[in-house]
């Protein structure tokens, strides 16, 4: 036998020598892609990479944008031609098609042409670069000064201003469209008398939002006075009436905006001028017909720019001024390029390098990431993937170490450990690791899993004398959580405060408990061997009908029911007014930056020394028997459903008391479908702890509950920092927690095996 | 060709790792015959037959030594479906059918008599009709030829246990090419008259020509049916005997058989056992399952050893486990002449017994708690001693200071007071469990298979110790053995017990004849013994 069982070991060692390796390589790896990005004597090269990273990125929006112009030339010179409309729309399309691939293949050459030859130079614009989306952040911040001195002056002047506050939603500006709305409102009715800058403001704004409304209207109607009439010389020689007669039956939408009239019937006796002369009508003479109307003049006077607002838009432009020389001189094809064209390139350039509200590098980093390979040469392109690579690289190689220390040590460490501990261990070192890579606040981290361990401590003590006792994992102790959110409504109700009310929320929690769980413990006793199976059904039933029950209670202090509907709890109730946090700031002190919830790791370490002692009692050791062997405890006298019963009892009520030190904790009670899910992650808490179905220790709820919070803490912000965007958290937690249960019921061949 | 033997297993030795079950076994069967298979409990009869059979248990430790001849021809028999197809069927102790198929259905199950149509001969032979006639036809022929007038198209499941016993063979009998049946205890749980029925059918069949292996333990049976004898011992042959030449005594002895190899030797008891009765035990009736009692009547004198024998599922365990309140029992008891109420354990506990279970990791221990934990633990939970404190908690220090005295005086091997039972070897285990009961100072003590399962020199000590308590001590003890040899060694009565009831009470110098007689059942005949 032992032969057969070394030769199944020696693979693993294998494997894991191997993964050693590899984790040194990484590791090795790592720190050289650390040097490159560190290293004076790269900087240098990794800003000339930069630089045309951005350079070629500016050169396909260049190229794009000439492709683009030479289509839309194209397509007006068709436009002018007498036989258009003769014309498909396929060959419109083919010929501007060939004109911008034309085009686009010439502005390419242009490009390719362009040599990075003067490393000083590329520092340079980078900088440039710099310095303009600098000041361009400072503008921004001007900006929002302005606004909120408008705020302040709205806030003296106008009674209503929290509603409009509320609608906003905290966006500034919406805010501030609901603001000038609500003043223009004002104003328009009547109120001239309040003559502050503000309202003017407002008149000006919805005098130029009308204005401009018109103004697109009029351009929408003028150019469809070119679409639509092709040969104007039928309509010479009419009065202004017959004209716009003729107009109206030809043309959509002039019939219902008479009040252009004057204004489109000039732009019609032009064209019919220019027509009788036999003058093509020029896109510039269109244009112009359009462009005037749009250029409507909003009066601003009474509103000044500060001069840090002035300065910062002359810094923009300088800085921009600057780029646009430095690159010229690196690509001089670009200042033959007509002004139209240097407009574009400016705003791709912006658009390039400040899409959004990320910083250069970053932005640089994400760039690079997605286009190294094709922009740059072969090593300088690996290169510069290695250094942006280099703390993934790092954090793989750690994980990769880990990895084959727990393939080495496999047996040793889950002989003395059993597997799912070994595992969370060696993930929480790792996260740990991680957590310093990601330059996580470690004091902010520890205060945090502290007060986790306290919050869901005791609800994790409830399992245990359920394991004891031999009903297995206790998935039916939201009952007990249930009759401890009674208890906190209930000293809501009174409106008890203080540690009155936090003892009394506790101890009649624990009081309704005391019945529910007896009962509980009845079924489960008729139904030995799925306990399991019948604790988790009980648990969801029990909070399904107390959805009905939170709705039916007669409660009736205002400030805990539905005000609308006068009965009925509301889903969450804040215990700020009354007892949150109490036992956290409970003699708590702040030591190296770490926060210590003394009251609230008090009251655990209490609990488990009151479970502890109960453990070692007579009776507590005859139920440890009776859920480690209950034939056993029966060839002692022992009644197995009386254990039984106790054991469930008191899990109902542990779990009474852990869900109000919760709720304190939490700052909130949450009533309906929040219960549900605790006991998954007290099950699993507690088996990360080391404890199995069959045996429990204070020890494993203690360890247990440390481990698991502070996977989920560390593993929260880990998520935070490596993967944008929330919710990983969250299916961490639910695969951690599930997972451990799984592994739990597969070692023991679930409940059932009695 | 035809063979003098239809079946040779030459020398047959099969070994579990070291442990040999078989050795050097050999057994002929004529064509024909009914050739009984005699031994006690663990002799090696299913070991044989698991050979025999080619089962994969066989084959997975490591297969056997010896040779199988079929019909003269060396066979090599693989896998249990091979066997069957060879000729050799099998009438199982427990009954293979499925309870909601028809009577004929069960016969015919995967041998069923099929015919094509036009798309089964498209798309194979699985898609062919049932030719339900001629099944009822060939299970009506089976069922005739047991016997059995029942309709074969009614469903197993309502029929009485007797009659399914008729549809296993009849299913066997049904097989073409059968040569060789064998019936593992077929008669267990027939009525007597179900049982003269079925050897009659038996030996119809073997007119046939078909050759019949036949295991029991009904001695009674065995001369009424077999023509010759094959009696094993401990993995040995013992001998072939011809049904003419022997007797059921001369059976009943060589399948007991006094080894010289007993376990221990104990001096004899010099004084006389006392006349004063420490239990007296009427009537009870325990519904143990496996190992039912059914009226079981029983004195027990104060201060000596009773041993209490039989073979297996005869109901010997049953009565500690009755009288502990283990399992449901009625019937009356009395300890010391006071009345003990039946079905519960904490007054039986109580009022002075204690009971080491023949289930040791099942019920003897706490297998994850430590030595000291499980020693003191009756103590505790029954008499409330070991604590201290007004909550009442376990007073380790003491606890420690008794196990360590337990352990030296039981000779139980570990590490420490604090190692858990669970790792401990077979009879360190056995000793814990003594020492728990000890700790409960009981006047009376039952054992049951103390020596299960654990070596030879650790069933030295634990005898020894209850050989101890009962001379020294002068406790009650009655101990529950299958193993004869140990009760003989050591009990100053014994009491046998075949089919729920006592069947003798014998001393254990009594003749072996006595012995195999009364574990067979025989003497039931004859009313009560004694």
């Amino acid at each position: 036998m032992s032969q057969v069982q070394k030769k199944k070991h020696s693979p693993r060692i294998f494997v894991a020598i191997f993964l050693y390796a590899l984790a040194a390589v990484l590791i090795l790896v790592s720190i050289f892609g650390f040097y490159l990005r560190g290293a004076g004597t790269t900087t240098k090269n990794l800003n000339s990479m930069r630089t045309q990273a951005v350079l070629h990125s500016a050169s396909g929006g260049l190229v794009d944008s000439i492709a683009n112009q030479a289509r839309a030339d194209k397509l007006k010179e068709l436009r002018s031609r007498s036989d258009f409309r003769t014309l498909g729309l396929d060959q419109v399309n083919a010929t501007c098609d060939a004109a911008a691939s034309a085009a686009r293949a010439e502005a390419e050459a242009i490009y390719s042409n362009a040599t990075v030859n003067d490393s000083t130079g590329l520092e340079n614009s980078i900088n440039a670069f710099e310095k303009a989306l600098s000041v361009y952040g400072g503008l921004r911040e001007k900006e929002r000064a302005i606004y909120s001195d408008l705020y302040v002056t709205l806030v003296e002047n106008v009674p209503d201003w929290t509603d409009l506050v509320d609608a906003a939603e905290g966006d500034d500006d919406k805010l501030f469209s609901s603001l000038s709305s609500w003043a223009s409102s004002l104003a328009l009715s009547e109120h001239a008398h309040l003559k502050s800058g503000f309202v003017k403001l407002a008149h000006a704004m919805a005098e130029k939002e009308q204005t401009a409304d018109d103004a697109e209207l009029l351009g929408q109607l003028t150019s469809s006075l070119t679409r639509t009439i092709s040969d104007w010389t039928t309509l010479s020689g009419m009065d202004d009436d017959s004209l716009w007669t003729a107009l109206c039956s030809e043309i959509e939408g002039f019939s219902e905006n008479e009040r252009f009239r004057s204004n489109l019937l000039q732009t019609a006796k032009k064209y019919i001028s220019a027509a009788e002369k036999g003058e093509v009508i020029s896109e510039e003479v269109k244009d112009s017909g359009a462009a005037t109307v749009y250029d409507t003049v909003t009066d601003y006077s009474f509103f000044t720019a500060s001069d840090e607002m002035s300065a910062a838009s002359e810094g923009v432009e300088s800085a921009y001024q600057e780029l646009w020389s430095e690159l010229t001189e690196i690509i001089p094809d670009l200042a033959n390029l007509d002004k139209k064209m240097q407009k574009n390139i400016r705003t791709t350039l912006e658009n390039t390098v400040w899409p959004g509200d990320t910083d250069f590098s970053t932005r640089f980093t994400a760039y690079a990431a997605q286009k190294g390979d094709g922009i740059l040469s072969g090593t300088d392109a690996f290169m510069m993937r290695l250094s942006s690579l280099a703390r993934n690289i790092l954090i793989a190689g750690i994980a990769l170490l880990l990895l084959a220390t727990l393939l080495m040590f496999w047996k040793t460490l889950t002989d003395r450990f059993g597997i799912p501990r070994t595992i969370i261990t060696l993930f929480f070192i790792y996260l740990c690791l991680a957590a310093i890579l990601y330059d996580i606040s470690v004091p902010m981290m520890l205060s945090n899993v502290m007060i986790r361990m306290g919050m869901y401590g005791i609800l994790v003590l409830a399992m245990m004398p359920g394991i004891q006792c031999g009903i297995g994992l206790n998935m039916g102790m939201t009952i007990g959580c249930i009759a401890g959110l009674l208890g906190v409504v209930l000293s809501l109700q009174f409106d008890l405060v203080g540690w009155h009310g936090l003892i009394f929320a506790c101890v009649s929690g624990a009081l309704i408990s005391l019945p529910l769980g007896w009962a509980y413990s009845k079924l489960l006793n008729r139904m030995k061997g799925n306990e399991m199976t019948i604790s988790t059904y009980v648990g969801f039933s029990f909070v399904a009908l107390m959805c009905i029950g939170w709705m039916m209670l007669p409660f009736n202090n205002p400030k805990i029911i539905w005000l609308l509907s006068g009965h009925g709890l509301r889903v969450t109730h804040s215990l700020l007014g009354s007892y949150a946090h109490l036992l956290d700031e409970f003699l708590s002190f702040e030591i190296l930056g770490v926060e210590v919830p003394t009251g609230l790791l008090l009251f655990l370490l209490f609990c488990c020394l009151l479970m502890w002692l109960f453990s070692r009692s007579r009776t507590g050791i005859a139920m440890t028997a009776v859920g480690s062997n209950p034939r056993f405890a029966e060839a002692s006298g022992i009644s197995v459903n009386k254990m039984r019963t106790i054991g469930t009892v008191l899990s109902t009520m542990i779990a009474a008391v852990g869900i109000v030190i919760y709720s304190q904790a939490f700052g909130y009670a949450q009533l309906y479908t929040a219960p549900r899910q605790l006991g998954f992650i007290a099950a699993s808490a507690i088996l990360i702890g080391g404890a199995t179905v069959r045996k429990a220790k204070v020890s494993h709820v203690i360890f247990g509950v440390f481990l698991f919070e502070g996977v989920l803490v560390l593993g929260q912000q880990i998520a935070n920092a490596a993967v944008a965007g929330g919710g990983l958290s969250e299916v961490m937690r639910i695969m951690i927690s599930n997972g451990i249960i799984l592994y739990a019921l597969t070692q023991t061949g679930g409940a059932s095996r009695e | 060709m035809s063979a003098e033997y239809i079946l040779e297993m030459n020398s047959i030795t099969k070994e579990y790792g070291s442990n040999a079950v078989l050795k050097d076994v050999t057994l002929r069967i004529r064509p024909g015959e009914i050739h009984a298979l005699l031994g006690e409990n663990g002799a090696g009869k299913s070991t044989l037959m698991n050979v025999l059979f080619g089962m994969p248990v066989i084959h997975s430790t490591g297969g056997f030594k010896g040779q199988v001849f079929l019909n003269g021809e060396p066979v090599r028999i693989l896998s249990p479906m091979d066997a069957m197809e060879k000729g050799i069927g099998m009438v199982h102790q427990e009954f293979m059918l499925i309870p909601g198929f028809s009577i004929t259905d069960n016969i015919k199950l995967n041998r069923e008599i099929t015919k094509p149509w036009p798309i089964s001969k498209i798309l194979g032979k699985d898609l062919e009709f049932l030719d339900r006639r001629s099944m009822s036809k060939d299970a009506r022929h089976a069922l005739d030829s047991v016997g059995m007038g029942i309709d074969e198209y009614a469903l197993v499941s309502g029929l009485p246990v007797g009659h399914m016993q008729f549809i296993e063979i009849a299913r066997e009998i049904d097989k073409t090419g059968v040569k060789l049946l064998v019936f593992d205890e077929p008669t267990a749980v027939l009525t007597e008259s179900e049982a003269s029925q079925l050897l009659n059918v038996m030996k119809e069949i073997a007119s046939k020509g078909i050759a019949i292996i036949f295991i029991t333990h009904r001695l009674d049976e065995v001369m009424n049916a077999a023509d010759n004898i094959t009696i094993l011992r401990d993995g040995r042959l013992v001998k072939t005997l011809a049904k003419s030449e022997t007797t059921a005594e001369q059976l009943a002895a060589l399948m007991i058989g006094r080894g010289d190899d007993s376990v221990i030797q104990v001096e004899k008891r010099k004084d006389a056992p006392s006349e004063n009765i420490a239990m007296t035990i009427r009537n009870l009736w325990v519904n143990m399952p496996g190992e039912v009692c059914r009226g079981i009547n029983l004195d027990v004198y104060e201060g000596e050893i009773l041993g209490i024998g039989g073979l297996a599922g005869q109901g010997k365990i049953g009565i500690p486990n009755g009288v502990m309140g283990l399992y449901e029992a009625i019937g009356d008891v009395e300890l010391f002449g006071k009345p003990l109420p039946l079905n519960n354990t904490a007054s039986a506990l109580k009022s002075g017994l204690a009971f080491v279970s023949e289930d040791r990791r099942g019920v003897g221990l706490l297998l994850d708690q430590s030595i000291e934990d499980n020693i003191v633990f009756s103590a505790m939970q029954v008499h409330g001693s070991y604590l201290k404190g007004p909550l009442h908690q376990k007073d380790s220090k003491k606890i420690r200071k008794t196990a360590e005295e337990l352990i030296q005086q039981l000779d139980i091997r570990c590490t420490s007071p604090a190692q858990a039972t669970g790792t401990l070897s077979g009879g360190n285990q056995q000793k814990v469990c003594v020492a728990r009961a000890l700790m409960l100072n009981p006047k009376f003590l039952f054992v049951s298979e103390p020596t299960r399962g654990i070596d030879i020199g650790a069933k030295q000590l634990v005898l020894e110790t209850l050989v101890r308590l009962g001379r020294e001590q002068h406790m009650t003890i009655v101990m529950v053995s299958s193993e004869l040899q140990e009760l003989r060694s050591i009990c100053d009565r014994i009491a046998i017990i075949a089919e729920g009831k006592v069947a003798s009470i014998l001393r254990p110098e009594d003749s072996d004849a006595a012995f195999g007689l009364a574990m067979s059942g025989a003497q039931l005949k004859g009313g009560e013994a004694e």
